[in-house]
């Protein structure tokens, strides 16, 4: 759907590139999730491909066709949210709604959407009264207003309580599962590690690893058992690998003989995994 | 360019400017001058209602086109509709027209209390075009100004101080202050003080002469050549850089 070759960004501002030469694809119909760390340059690839910032280099191809062949009717198959929600605050809800519905040839079926993110009866409310959590619900409604085939949502999910954002990862698989396209961006991994078919690891303006999660957790990750036991007085924590554990002595050997206290198995998040590839840390859970 | 998406947006800018308070503060500004100008006596207002009109459509015209602006600054919104099929060009001409519709609906307001409670004699045909012009070209400079402004404190400050420099002289021209004959040229380079000789035009005592054409090409041909080449190939710059996301 989308092929990003050799993308190069500086902004005018400053003297160096904050994109150094990236490579990806979006493929149709997956969930395509760019993770970093604050700073680097999910939103600026996010606004180039969306043709908003205009002056990069290298090559970005929509549905093979050059990004920069394409006029304003490009954004008839697209729909987007921003980091901030953003709406005129002193109208309602569904006066930002109509007023930008309008503008498309394709119109979604507002009333079911606002009911779906649970707005309708808010919908004539203005919405600078509106809660942080309502105006994101807004954002994502606005993005779907002209039934896109492709959604970019940068950071959808930053600022929201469990329930919202689980409302939102629901309506973002609802999205794929009607056969459409997904770019999203996070620093936060574990809200996306259930989400995404595909993720890029973006640090400093450069992809370290592009691979679908369940890949990543098997080519870096290890399963590990953790037992808890008593010895002496004192409780000693001991970690196996789980692969073949039931031919591991030592691990056996506790089993049958210490007084166990705990024991559970892990796996490596891809937060791990991605501090391990990257060597930088996430971010700090906000 | 799509003329029902132009139409749209022209909509969605005067329902704002009504949301926004704008329209409210025009009427209210424009029943103050009524009153101001119901309790001075004749000369003199013979000489303001023509000054006032035109402080009307040129500064005023830049003041609301510039707080419009700074609402979307301050609310990020142009970039929403950066990623609608939109074009620039329609951006920007939604916010001259719908502007400069608001500026003559409450220019208009000033004009009728007169013709009710004074005795004015007025062209309308040419009034209306003299407002309508005015104020499309100095909406289109408010919305260039602003591209070049932080925030909206310093744009009041430097619009103040602009308007003052090139009001001034054409005032004290058209409270007879000024009297030298170069002055009558040097002047219609002013753009306010074109827009004063082609306000002048419409009052029906006044003869058109060589200074009113002259003003109305000066007008209408700097109109479009700073739009064609300033306005619109400035806005995307401006507008990706107000877009805040
Ligand atoms: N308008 C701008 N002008 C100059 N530099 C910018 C601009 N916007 C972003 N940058 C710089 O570009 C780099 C990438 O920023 P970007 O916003 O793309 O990061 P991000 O990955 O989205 O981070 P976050 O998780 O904080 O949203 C940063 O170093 C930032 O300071
Ligand atoms: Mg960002």
């Amino acid at each position: 759907m989308f092929k990003v070759e050799n993308l190069k960004f500086k902004y005018a501002n400053n003297n160096e590139d904050v994109i150094r030469g990236i490579n990806f694809e979006i493929k149709e119909g997956e969930i395509f999730g760019f993770l970093g760390p604050s700073g680097a340059g999910k939103s600026t690839t996010q606004k180039i491909i969306i043709k908003i910032l205009e002056d990069y280099r290298g090559n970005i191809f929509y549905q093979g066709k050059n990004l920069k062949d394409y006029t304003n009717e490009f954004y008839e198959d697209i729909g987007v949210s921003f980091e901030m929600p953003i709406h005129f605050s002193k109208m309602t809800a569904m006066e930002n709604i109509n007023f930008f519905l309008k503008l498309y040839k394709n119109n979604a079926d507002v009333e079911s959407l606002m009911k779906r993110v649970g707005l309708w009866e808010h919908k004539d409310e203005l919405v600078g009264t509106y809660s942080k959590g309502m105006k994101i619900r807004l954002n994502l409604v606005r993005a779907l207003l002209n039934n896109p085939k492709m959604l970019f949502l940068d950071e959808p999910t930053n600022g929201l309580d469990p329930t919202n954002a689980m409302i939102l990862k629901d309506m973002i698989r609802e999205f794929r599962a009607a056969g459409g396209t997904v770019f999203i961006t996070s620093h936060i991994m574990a809200d996306i590690d259930q989400l995404c078919d595909r993720v890029a690891f973006i640090v400093n303006g450069e992809i370290k690893e592009i691979d679908s999660p369940r890949n990543l957790k098997i080519r870096y990750g290890k399963s590990v058992v953790m037992v808890e036991y008593q010895e002496n007085g004192e409780t000693v924590k001991k970690e196996f690998l789980k692969q073949e554990i039931g031919k591991n002595k030592e691990f056996l050997e506790i089993l049958t003989t210490k007084e166990i206290e705990t024991i559970h198995s892990g796996e490596t998040t891809l937060e791990d995994i991605f501090i391990k590839v990257t060597g930088v840390k996430l971010a700090d859970e906000n | 360019m799509k003329t029902n998406r132009l139409t749209l947006l022209i909509k969605g800018e005067l329902l704002r400017l009504h949301k926004y308070n704008v329209v409210f503060i025009s009427i209210f500004i424009a029943l103050i001058w009524g009153v101001v100008l119901f309790f001075v006596d004749s000369v003199i207002f013979n000489a303001l209602l023509p000054f006032l009109i035109l402080v009307d459509a040129t500064m005023m015209s830049l003041m609301y086109i510039g707080s419009v602006m700074f609402f979307e600054k301050k609310e990020s919104t142009l970039s929403s509709v950066l990623v609608t099929p939109v074009t620039n060009q329609e951006i920007i001409l939604s916010k001259i027209l719908a502007n400069t519709i608001h500026n003559l609906f409450s220019t208009s307001l000033i004009i009728i209390v007169f013709i009710f409670i004074k005795d004015v004699k007025i062209n309308y045909i040419l009034m209306l075009l003299a407002i309508i012009l005015v104020t499309a070209v100095f909406t289109g400079l408010g919305l260039l100004l602003s591209y070049f402004q932080k925030d909206f404190t310093t744009m009041l400050t430097n619009l103040m101080l602009l308007m003052f420099a090139f009001l001034l002289p054409s005032a004290l021209y058209g409270f007879g202050v000024l009297k030298a004959d170069v002055w009558e040229y040097i002047l219609l380079l002013n753009p306010i003080q074109a827009a004063q000789e082609i306000i002048m035009g419409g009052f029906r005592a006044v003869t058109l002469d060589w200074k009113y054409y002259f003003s109305l090409g000066y007008l209408i041909v700097g109109g479009i050549l700073t739009y064609k080449f300033l306005i619109v190939p400035k806005f995307n710059a401006y507008a990706v850089s107000i877009s805040g996301v």
